[in-house]
């Protein structure tokens, strides 16, 4: 049969972000593809080398469009660790607690987008509808939808009070409902179900074999979470349930993440009732001492890990970003091979892709 | 992570070096690998302990050398520290019995100029070896982003 090569980006209504697959198919079936990064690299680890410890907090929230808090997370607890700064509880929980919302966010805008690429509007619209409850609530915490600047070296910048707090608890027991009709339907709802079943099979070993971290991984069976595994910020004082499934489909990367995202609404729950009243951060001096640290966080997508060393100036002497998209590509290579040319869009929202990260 | 039974077993595994165990924040332990060392390290480590992925290699240029950092991850973090002089910035690729670090080494390959032995992709293109991953096509050959020292411009248009 004749091979048609496609190109699929990067510019292509399929993607949100730019990124070019050349895939070649034959017939209905694809048989290779071939990636491309790059079209939204900016070249931070450089940049950052240029800039102070304190102007990088802003520069690496802009690494992710989606994920931004958790960046700066695993910058700041970096820096901690190289000062030998002690963050005060309070500040911790906050770090925390919006981590979570933005697991939450993510998670729900994942949803939407697999539901619009299986053609399953009315889910792709509720799922949206109810992220903004999530954007309201790190907006009125934070004054950022996205970009919340929430974090810096020694602590955060945000005290939210009483009445926040409350209102919080509010936005999240309604958020609670809706996830569970959204669990329901990812669960029971039978179009949606024959889109995603057995599309985009992976297995633990190839999982492992190409580093995939994260959702993708846990969807395989492989239970590991860095919250748990090696808790930061708050996690040592929460409790929650690492999800797993193991059916290796796109329908079990959705079930993990629905299921998360109950988990994450939980664990926010955990956080406000634990709150106790203090200070919300530690004063930083401007230079840092000599050394190295590796840092890591667990991301909505998987294990990011910053390396930082720093040569005893005001700047970073190397600063380097692995987020867990850039594994996740990898294995793509694989998923996309031997399957139907119009289960592409699914298996590619099946990884929950943020080209951002992985160009930086 | 045992950290004595993996200097054990590398000490087994490469007898004519002896490695050491170092901690850095946060809860990272780092063991330095001799470049020749490398393969025989990481088949030893993904063979006798529960190695669960590379989560990166970090590439820097310290001012005096090359230096890579093989981050793994298996319930705890475990770094190789990997030293290359400037003239002979030569490596053995991972690739083969890792192919989660295909993109990484291309992007050393990329970054910093380091050349990578018997990668698959390595040789595509003459001037890097491979082709660009991050950077653009008409980036000029031989001058990888992230090296401290850059050849002077006047050549440039």
């Amino acid at each position: 049969m004749t091979r048609v090569t496609i190109p699929i980006g990067p510019q292509h209504p399929l993607l949100k972000e730019p990124l070019s697959f050349m895939l070649t198919a034959e017939g209905e079936r694809v048989v290779d593809s071939v990636l491309r990064l790059g079209y939204v690299h900016r070249g931070i680890e450089r940049l950052a080398e240029e800039r102070s410890w304190v102007q990088n907090v802003h520069l690496l929230e802009r690494v992710c469009g989606i994920c931004s808090h958790i960046h700066t997370t695993t910058y700041c607890q970096g820096v901690e660790a190289l000062l030998e700064l002690e963050v005060p509880p309070r500040a911790q929980m906050i770090r925390t607690l919006m981590c979570e919302l933005e697991r939450i966010h993510s998670h729900l805008l994942w949803l939407g987008v697999l539901a619009e690429n299986v053609g399953f509007t009315t889910i792709f619209m509720y799922s949206w509808r109810d992220r903004e409850m999530v954007l309201d609530i790190m907006e009125d915490l934070s004054g950022g939808r996205i970009a919340h600047a929430v974090n810096i070296i020694g602590g955060v910048r945000i005290d939210p009070d009483a009445e926040q707090l409350d209102s919080i608890r509010r936005g999240l027991d309604k958020l609670q409902q809706q996830v569970d009709t959204l669990l329901d339907v990812v669960q029971h709802e039978r179009s949606l179900r024959v889109r995603t079943q057995h599309v985009g099979r992976t297995t633990k070993e190839l999982v492992r074999r190409h580093c995939v971290v994260g959702p993708v991984a846990r969807a395989v069976g492989i239970d590991e979470d860095i919250r748990r595994d090696a808790p930061y910020a708050a996690y040592d004082r929460l409790s929650f349930k690492v999800i797993t499934e193991s059916g290796g489909d796109v329908w079990a990367t959705a079930l993990v993440r629905v299921r998360e995202t109950s988990e994450s609404l939980s664990l926010c729950h955990q956080i406000l009732d634990q709150l106790d009243p203090g200070d919300v951060a530690t004063r930083a001096g401007r230079r840092v001492p000599a050394g190295e640290v590796v840092s890591r966080a667990e991301a909505p997508r998987g294990e990011v890990i910053y390396y930082i060393r720093s040569a005893g100036t005001d700047k970073p002497a190397r600063l380097k970003i692995r987020t867990p998209t850039l594994p996740a590509l990898s294995l793509l290579g694989e998923q996309l091979r031997d399957i139907k040319l119009a289960d592409v869009p699914v298996v590619l929202s099946g990884v929950d892709l943020c080209i951002a990260c992985a160009d930086r | 992570m045992d950290t004595q039974a993996i200097l054990d077993a590398l000490n087994d595994a490469c007898p004519d070096h002896t490695f050491d165990a170092q901690a850095i924040p946060i809860d990272e332990t780092v063991i330095e690998v001799p470049v020749i060392c490398l393969k025989r390290v990481v088949a030893c480590l993904g063979s006798g302990f529960s190695i669960s992925h590379l989560s990166t290699i970090t590439g820097q240029d310290t001012g005096t050398e090359l230096e890579l950092l093989y981050h793994f991850w298996s319930k705890g973090g475990l770094t190789l520290r990997v030293v290359l002089p400037y003239d002979d910035a030569r490596i053995d690729s991972l690739t083969a019995v890792i192919p989660g670090a295909d993109f990484y080494e291309r992007e050393l390959a990329e970054m910093l100029g380091v050349r990578l032995e018997g990668h698959p992709r390595s040789g595509l293109t003459e001037a890097e070896g491979f082709e660009h991953f991050l950077l653009p096509e008409d980036w000029r050959p031989g001058r990888p982003p992230l090296r401290k020292k850059q050849p002077p411009k006047e050549n440039e248009s």
